[in-house]
C-alpha cells in the first residue's frame, strides 16, 4: 500500500501478466472490470432462467413445471416456486445489476474517465471481486439446500425465521448477502477514495463526467446502507441460531423492526441500482446527441438530492403495516418529492437531444428506450407512492410491473447501452450495428409485451408471490409469457453475435463515436491498453478530450 | 516517489473515514434496536399506549367507548379472553378491567403479551397505570387467573384536530409463550393449541 501498482511494471504499456494468475491476482481495473461484467452475465443467465420458469409457470392457471421441478429438488411445488421467485430477486439485485454497472463499468471507466492509472486500492479491488463468486454459490447453495429458501427478496420474518424456514437454506442466503455486502462496502470505498483523490490535476468535482458524478453518489449510498443491511441480517441470523429475539414477540422483539431496517437499506439499494444508470445514459444521450449534457450541475446535484432523499422515505414499502396518518402522510409526501430531481433528469436528457445532431446508434436507442420505459416505470412509482393507492395494490402485479419497468428494464437497459456504447472500447472489435439494432428492438418488444399486461393484472387484483392464480387473470398472463419467450430469443440472439464478434469482429478505433464523445477514454487505444494514464492528463487547460467546436 | 507518498497517505485517511463511517453505521443499527422501542413509546408509533404512574388529568363529561380484544399465539395452551367485551367511560376518568386467563395444559407455562391500541392515531392518549402486560405471566397447571389492566384515556384527545373524531378505541392483547419457556420438543402442544385459538378468539372482532 505504500505505492500505487502505477509504477510496478516497466515502461512497456502492454505488459499484462499471463495465464490464470492474470485473472486471480488481478489488480488490474480494467481486467477486474471485466471479471464483474462476465461474473454479471454468468449470474444473469442463471437469473434470468428462474425468471423464465416463473413465467413459463404463470402462463396458464394451474401448476405446470413446478411439481415436477420442485419434487427434483426434494423440495413441494409452491414453496419451490417461492424459492425461485427469491432466488431471482436476489440474483438480479446483488449478482447482476450491482456487479454490472458498479463493479463492469465502474471499474473499467471511472479511473479512465478521471485519468487515474488505476483504482485507489488495486488490491481490495481483488478482493472485492473475489468475494462475489463464493456469495454467488452460497446463494444457490441456499435454492437447494433442505427447502430452500423461499423468503423473498426481502426476508421478512417470521417467514425467515425458525418458526418459518427452519432448516439451513435461509442461513446460506443471510451468509451469502453478508459476503456480497463486505464485496460492495470494500469496493465503494475504493471507488470514494478514488474519485476525491486521484482525478487529473484541473478536474475539479464541477468538471468531473457525470458518471463518476453517479459512481461516487452510488458508492456514498452503499456505504451508509450496506451496513445496515449487515446489522439486521447478523440479528437475523443469532435469532434464528443463538436464541436471540430481536424480530420474535414471544422474546420482547418485533418483527416490524426488520421491516424498517431492511427498508432502510432497501430504498438506497434501488438507487444504487438505478444512479450509475443515470450516469451511463447521460453520457450516451450528449455523445450521440452532439452537444453537451443539458444542465451538467443540475444533473449532478438531482443524483445527490435523489441519494439524500432515498433514506427518509423507507416506510412507503410497508404502508400496510398499520402506520399512523400523520406518518403515512410524511412518507407520502417525501416519496413524491423524489419525482422532483428525477424529472429535473429525463428533462435535462430530452433537452440534451433537443436540437441536437441525433444519430440513432444501438448505444442511443437503448438509452432512448431507457428514458421511455423509466419514466413508464417512475408515474406507477408516484401512483404506489400515495399510501391510499398502495394499500389497494400493495403486493399485487402493478407492484411487479413498477419495479421492473424500473429495474429489469430500466436499470437493464442501461446496461446494455453501456455496453454497446463501451463494447469498442473493451474488446477492440466493431460491433454490427443490424445486430445491436435487432437485439434492442426484439428486447423492446419483448420487455413491454412481458411486463405491460402485469399494469392489468395488478389493478384486477392479482396477488404476487402465488403459483396460481384464478382463471379470470389467465389471458394477460399468457400475453406476458410470450413476452418473456421473445425476450429470451432476443438474449439468446445477443448472446450468440456477441461471442461471435468477440471472436472474429472488426478492428474499431479509439473513438468510433465521433465529436460527441468527450471523456478521457476515448483518447486512448481500442481495446484500451493495460495500462492506460500512467502520464496523468492535464484539465487545467480545459478538457484534452473534448474536440475543437466545427 | 514523494507524491506517490502522499497519494497513498491521502488515499488511506479517506479509505479509513470510509471505514469508520462503514462501523457507525452498524453500530447505529443496533443501537436502533432499543431506540425503536424507547420512539414508539414515546410517540405512540404503531398504536403503543402511553404509561403513567397515575392519573393527573381531569375528568371530562365526554364519553368514550373501548373495546377489549384478546388473541393466543399457538405455542400458548391458554384460554385468554376479556371479563367484558367493551366500557363506555368518560374521557380522564380511571377505568380497571380484567382478562381471563386459563392454563389448559399439565404443565406452568410461562406467557408474554404484545399490545396495541386502534386507531393509531389514539394511542398517544390512551395511558395505562397497571397492566399485566408489563410483565411475564407463569400459570400453574390448570390455573385461572383474572389478570387487570387500569387505564384512562387522557382529555387532550379532544383538542388533537386529528384524532378528536375517534369514538371508540380498541385494546388489544396478544399473547405468546416466552422463548425461554418452549420446550425443545412440542408437537402436541401444537396440536392442543390449535384448538386453544377458536376458544380464545371469542370476545375479538
Amino acid at each position: 500500500m505504500s505505492t500505487t501498482a502505477t509504477h510496478a511494471h516497466d515502461d512497456d504499456h502492454n505488459h499484462a501478466p499471463k495465464g490464470i494468475s492474470r485473472w486471480l491476482n488481478s489488480t488490474n481495473h480494467k481486467d477486474i472490470g471485466t471479471m464483474y461484467l462476465v461474473f454479471s452475465v454468468v449470474a444473469a443467465l442463471v437469473g434470468g432462467g428462474l425468471s423464465l420458469l416463473i413465467r413459463i409457470e404463470l402462463g396458464e392457471p394451474g401448476i405446470q413445471v413446478f411439481d415436477v421441478i420442485g419434487e427434483m429438488m426434494g423440495s413441494e411445488a409452491k414453496q419451490f416456486y417461492n424459492v425461485t421467485v427469491t432466488a431471482h430477486a436476489l440474483l438480479m439485485v446483488f449478482f447482476v445489476v450491482m456487479p454490472a454497472l458498479i463493479g463492469g463499468f465502474g471499474n473499467w471507466f471511472v479511473p479512465m474517465m478521471i485519468g487515474a492509472p488505476d483504482m485507489a486500492f488495486p488490491r481490495m479491488n481483488n478482493i472485492s471481486f473475489w468475494l462475489m463468486p463464493p456469495a454467488l454459490i452460497l446463494l444457490i447453495l441456499s435454492g437447494v439446500m433442505g427447502q430452500g429458501a423461499g423468503t423473498g427478496w426481502t426476508l421478512y420474518p417470521p417467514l425467515s425465521g425458525l418458526a418459518g424456514q427452519p432448516d439451513m437454506s435461509v442461513d446460506f442466503a443471510i451468509l451469502s448477502l453478508h459476503l456480497a455486502g463486505a464485496s460492495s462496502i470494500l469496493g465503494a470505498t475504493n471507488f470514494i477514495t478514488t474519485i476525491l483523490n486521484m482525478r487529473a490535476p484541473g478536474m475539479t468535482m464541477h468538471k468531473a463526467p457525470l458518471f463518476v458524478w453517479a459512481t461516487l453518489i452510488t458508492a456514498v449510498l452503499l456505504l451508509l446502507a450496506m451496513p445496515v443491511l449487515a446489522g439486521a441480517l447478523t440479528m437475523l441470523l443469532t435469532d434464528r441460531n443463538f436464541g436471540t429475539a430481536f424480530f420474535d414477540p414471544r422474546g420482547g422483539g418485533d418483527p416490524l423492526l426488520w421491516q424498517h431496517l431492511f427498508w432502510f437499506f432497501g430504498h438506497p439499494e434501488v438507487y444504487i441500482m438505478i444512479l450509475p444508470a443515470f450516469g451511463i445514459v447521460s453520457h450516451i444521450v450528449s455523445t450521440f446527441s452532439r452537444k453537451p449534457v443539458f444542465g451538467y450541475l443540475g444533473m449532478a446535484y438531482a443524483m445527490a438530492s435523489i441519494g439524500i432523499v432515498g433514506f427518509v422515505v423507507w416506510a412507503h414499502h410497508m404502508y400496510t403495516v398499520g402506520m399512523g396518518v400523520n406518518y403515512r402522510a410524511y412518507f407520502v409526501a417525501v416519496t413524491m418529492a423524489i419525482a422532483v430531481p428525477t424529472g429535473i433528469k429525463i428533462f435535462s436528457w430530452i433537452a440534451t437531444m433537443w436540437g441536437g445532431s441525433i444519430s440513432f446508434k444501438t448505444p442511443m436507442m437503448w438509452a432512448i428506450g431507457f428514458i421511455f420505459l423509466f419514466t413508464v416505470g417512475g408515474v406507477t412509482g408516484v401512483v404506489l407512492a400515495n399510501a391510499g393507492m398502495d394499500i389497494a395494490m400493495h403486493d399485487t402485479y402493478y407492484v411487479v410491473a413498477h419495479f421492473h419497468y424500473v429495474l429489469s428494464l430500466g436499470a437493464i437497459f442501461a446496461i446494455f447501452a453501456g455496453f454497446y456504447y463501451w463494447f469498442d472500447k473493451m474488446t477492440g472489435k466493431v460491433y454490427p450495428e443490424w445486430a445491436g439494432q435487432l437485439h434492442f428492438w426484439t428486447t423492446f418488444i419483448g420487455v413491454n409485451v412481458l411486463f405491460f399486461p402485469q399494469h392489468f393484472l395488478g389493478l384486477a387484483g392479482m396477488p404476487r408471490r402465488y403459483i396460481d392464480y384464478p382463471d379470470i387473470f389467465a389471458e394477460w398472463n399468457m400475453v406476458s409469457t410470450w413476452g418473456a419467450y421473445l425476450t429470451m430469443t432476443s438474449t439468446v440472439f445477443f448472446l450468440i453475435v456477441t461471442l461471435i464478434v468477440m471472436i472474429a469482429g472488426r478492428k474499431s478505433v479509439a473513438n468510433p463515436w465521433g465529436d460527441g464523445a468527450t471523456t478521457l477514454e476515448w483518447t486512448v487505444a481500442s481495446p484500451a491498453p493495460f495500462h492506460t494514464f500512467e502520464d496523468t492528463p492535464d484539465f487545467t487547460g480545459g478538457n484534452p478530450a473534448a474536440h475543437p467546436a466545427e | 516517489m514523494s507524491s506517490g507518498t502522499d497519494f497513498s497517505r491521502r488515499n488511506r485517511r479517506t479509505a479509513t473515514t470510509a471505514f469508520v463511517v462503514v462501523a457507525g453505521m452498524v453500530g447505529l443499527t443496533f443501537a436502533f434496536v432499543p431506540l425503536y422501542t424507547l420512539i414508539c413509546q414515546v410517540t405512540g408509533l404503531g398504536g403503543t399506549p402511553q404509561v403513567a404512574e397515575r392519573n393527573e388529568t381531569d375528568v371530562s363529561t365526554q364519553e368514550i367507548t373501548v373495546r377489549f380484544d384478546a388473541n393466543v399465539d399457538r405455542s400458548l395452551p391458554w384460554d385468554f379472553a376479556p371479563n367484558e367485551a367493551s366500557v363506555t367511560i368518560n374521557l380522564g376518568a380511571e377505568y380497571l378491567t380484567s382478562y381471563r386467563s386459563t392454563n389448559l395444559s399439565d404443565e406452568a407455562v410461562t406467557g408474554i403479551s404484545t399490545f396495541n391500541v386502534t386507531p393509531l392515531k389514539a394511542a398517544q392518549y390512551f395511558t395505562k397505570i397497571e397492566c399485566f402486560c408489563f410483565t411475564e405471566q407463569t400459570l400453574e397447571p390448570g390455573q385461572s387467573v383474572d389478570m387487570p389492566v387500569t387505564f384512562y384515556i387522557d382529555p387532550a384527545i379532544l383538542e388533537d384536530e386529528l384524532a378528536n373524531e375517534v369514538q371508540t378505541i380498541t385494546l388489544s392483547y396478544t399473547f405468546y409463550r416466552t422463548l425461554d419457556d418452549i420446550p425443545d420438543e412440542e408437537p402436541e402442544i401444537i396440536s392442543e393449541a390449535d384448538q386453544v385459538i377458536t376458544t380464545a378468539q371469542v370476545g375479538s372482532f
